[in-house]
């Protein structure tokens, strides 16, 4: 196909519209350049979303599917989970991730910068606590975050808006945590507890991770694309990169991308940012080779795409003689405990995890999810069964932090390619034996905190597949050319007007959901190269 | 039971319908108190007709397999030749459960005899108690817990 030249240079050019994608785009946009971002999904009305039918369930196994190699849509691109034991959950719109998450919204905590120093193994951040906490606040006030400040786990805080109701699952479990000494608090969530910037507030409808209806869950196709648009930046949908081009100044200059039609075009650029997440960015870096850059663009140090980094997750789920209505209110906020989140090599492994709670299911979940695990049986005691979970269950995921290993890997798969014929990515990954660790202790403390509650019953997974939801470490940042991607502010080492912004810049992982400091580092970023610009490159 | 309640368009025949109902009432029976319908009285076959037509073909070749004796037998053999489908062909029937099982579920009668709301989530909304903070009293009581860095 010829290639044809219809786009004018830019001044920046953002790869995506999720998370930091936004969030860039928004706080670079008051510098009045030309700003451009491209993302390969669309726009999603909110009457598209499953909680608009009353076959909402069943549309979540549709085209709302967490799993892209499921959802069918040709905005997404396979992914080859066959050499990893969690697989890769995503989506791709303007919104990103977002669209689908559960908004649980807790930061990194200051240890989490600081692995190596205080623990020895990984590495620290180049950056702290400290020099995002300004934009952590930054970013709860964009997003619409709802919580209680005052957790003896964090500094200071304050959430802008109360947190969303705990219900009776969060006060049940609440119990259990106080019977045990154990810490609890209500969980930070990108939900909006009180009308929030012209959003009503949230309704309580159940199903965050099929994409909320109504916009009381604080997705960034609401949040801050509406500001970085009318502040003047240009978004384009159904277009997919292919490639980064490389200028003879050794600088980026632009990406080759496929629109709607599938027509190849070239956009130039001033300066690139990528903010595709731990996986598409790799995979469009891997695939941007020149001689220059025979192993992928900006890849010198032979990093990028490895020390893949999820949050192994492990579930346990109690069954309550009273009825909790746990079906009610949003998935996955409630109420949250750090207990086990520092290191005490006493329990085996090094580092530690978060226990999320999170409420129940709907009926038809509920039977379908009931009849796999064997605890809803088809047949006469069918209803009984059922009677006894539907509302009256409460679970708790143990998050693992998850540390770097140079084998855990995002590559190009030699075979599959996506609608455009990209290489498609491919996921090497081992879990761990310090993440068997820890999922073995966090189950354990999980299944005695769910009894302390009055749980009944108390059924576990060892290890939920699809969970791989926080991809990270790919691209990470740190001050030696020789050992990361990007330098101390998202810079490449390699290329000087080339950014990454996603989770692929993390250095370690820390034990909890991510996207909170996802944003909070594309803020920083933006922030940082707006000091620079007049010597952005040098 | 109404004989006429799956006799829907598409060309079942008389047996065929009767180990139809005879397998859904094998998979969901009506609750021993009768508060519970059984799936045998939902419309299967208009269900799939409208949500998964690529599976009423499948539904066929699993109605046909069946022994004649299913068309006869007592309940508990009706258990039993289910339980036989699960244990000969485990995909087959696990994708019979799903369609059974969205069927039933999304029921407003059966939705309501297990006490939750029919139709859309949105905009009807959900009522969730704000739950007791002052169970925070001993997690306050302990003071501050994050792990210093310095």
């Amino acid at each position: 196909m010829p290639e044809v030249n219809l786009n004018d240079p830019v001044d920046v050019l953002i790869i995506g519209a999720g998370a930091s994608g936004a969030a860039i785009a928004w706080s670079l946009a008051d510098t009045r350049m030309r700003i451009v971002c491209l993302e390969q999904g669309d726009w999603i009305k909110p009457s598209e979303y499953p909680t608009n039918g009353a076959d909402w369930e069943i549309q979540q196994h549709g085209p709302f599917n967490i799993d892209p190699n499921k959802r069918g849509r040709d905005t997404d691109y396979p992914i080859n989970n066959s050499e990893s034991p969690i697989s890769v959950v995503n989506f791709n719109g303007v919104g990103g991730g977002t669209i689908l998450y559960a908004a649980h919204f807790p930061r990194l905590h200051p240890s989490d910068f600081k692995v190596k120093s205080l623990d020895g193994v990984a590495d620290d951040w180049p950056i702290s606590y400290d020099t995002l906490d300004p934009y952590f606040t930054q970013n709860d006030r964009m997003m619409g975050v709802s919580g209680l400040a005052g957790d003896p786990m964090y500094p200071p805080k304050q959430p802008p808006l109360p947190p969303i109701p705990m219900g009776r699952v969060g006060e049940r479990l609440a119990s259990g945590y106080n019977k045990l000494g154990w810490h609890w608090w209500p969980s930070d969530s990108a939900i909006i507890s009180r009308p929030y910037q012209g959003r009503d507030k949230c309704l309580n409808l159940g199903p965050c991770m099929s994409g909320c209806s109504q916009g009381g869950k604080s997705s960034t196709d609401i949040t801050y694309w509406p500001e970085a648009i009318r502040a003047g930046v240009e978004l384009r949908t159904r277009c997919r990169v292919r490639e980064i081009t490389l200028g003879k100044n050794g600088l980026a200059d632009g990406v080759i991308y496929y629109d709607e039609d599938g027509q190849e075009c070239h956009q130039k650029a001033e300066v690139v940012v990528m903010a595709c997440n731990g996986v598409g960015t790799p995979r469009i870096l891997l695939n941007s080779k020149s001689s220059q850059f025979p192993d992928g663009l900006a890849n010198n140090s032979g990093m990028l795409g490895k020390n893949l980094m999820f949050h192994p997750v492990a579930s346990s789920q109690g069954v309550f003689e009273e009825n909790l209505g746990s079906h009610k209110g949003p998935q996955g906020c409630c109420i949250l405990s750090k207990e086990f989140y520092e290191t005490d090599l006493s329990r085996g492994f090094v580092r530690g995890y978060n226990m999320q709670i999170t409420r129940g299911t709907g009926p038809f979940t509920t039977a379908l999810h009931g009849y796999a695990t064997g605890r809803i049986p088809w047949g006469a005691d069918h209803h009984k069964a059922f009677q006894k979970h539907f509302d009256h269950v409460a679970s708790i995921g143990i998050l693992c932090e998850d540390l770097p290993e140079l084998h855990n890997t995002v590559t190009l798969d030699p075979e599959r390619v996506d609608s455009d014929g990209i290489p498609a990515a491919k996921i090497n990954y081992t879990l761990s034996e310090n993440s068997r660790k820890m999922l073995k202790h966090g189950i354990e403390r999980a299944e005695e905190v769910l009894y302390a509650a009055g749980a009944s019953e108390v059924a576990s997974t060892d290890l939920v597949q699809m969970a791989g939801w926080h991809l990270l470490g790919t691209a990470r940042m740190g001050t030696d050319p020789d050992t990361s991607v990007v330098n101390p502010w998202g810079r490449s080492h390699d290329v000087k007007n080339l950014f990454i912004v996603d989770g692929s810049i993390f250095v370690t992982g820390g034990g909890l959901n991510p996207t909170s400091t996802i944003q909070a580092l594309a803020l920083y970023i933006a922030d940082t190269m707006k000091k620079n610009l007049a010597n952005l490159f040098d | 039971m109404n004989d006429t309640i799956i006799a829907t368009d598409f060309p079942l025949t008389d047996e065929q319908r009767t180990k139809l109902r005879h397998l859904l009432n094998a998979l969901i029976p009506a609750s021993q108190d009768g508060h519970m319908t059984s799936a045998g009285e939902l419309d299967l076959i208009a269900y799939l007709k409208a949500n998964a037509v690529d599976f009423l073909p499948v539904l066929l070749t699993i109605l046909d397999d069946l022994d004649e004796e299913f068309l006869a037998d007592t309940p508990e053999q009706h258990h039993q030749g289910a339980l036989a489908l699960s244990h000969d062909n485990p995909a087959l029937f696990q994708e019979l459960i799903y369609q059974v099982y969205a069927l039933y579920y999304q029921n407003p009668v059966v939705l309501e005899g297990i006490g939750a709301a029919a139709g859309p989530p949105f905009p009807r909304g959900n009522t969730v108690e704000s739950g007791d903070l002052s169970l925070l009293d001993p997690v306050l009581a302990i003071g501050k817990r994050y792990r210093p860095v310095s």
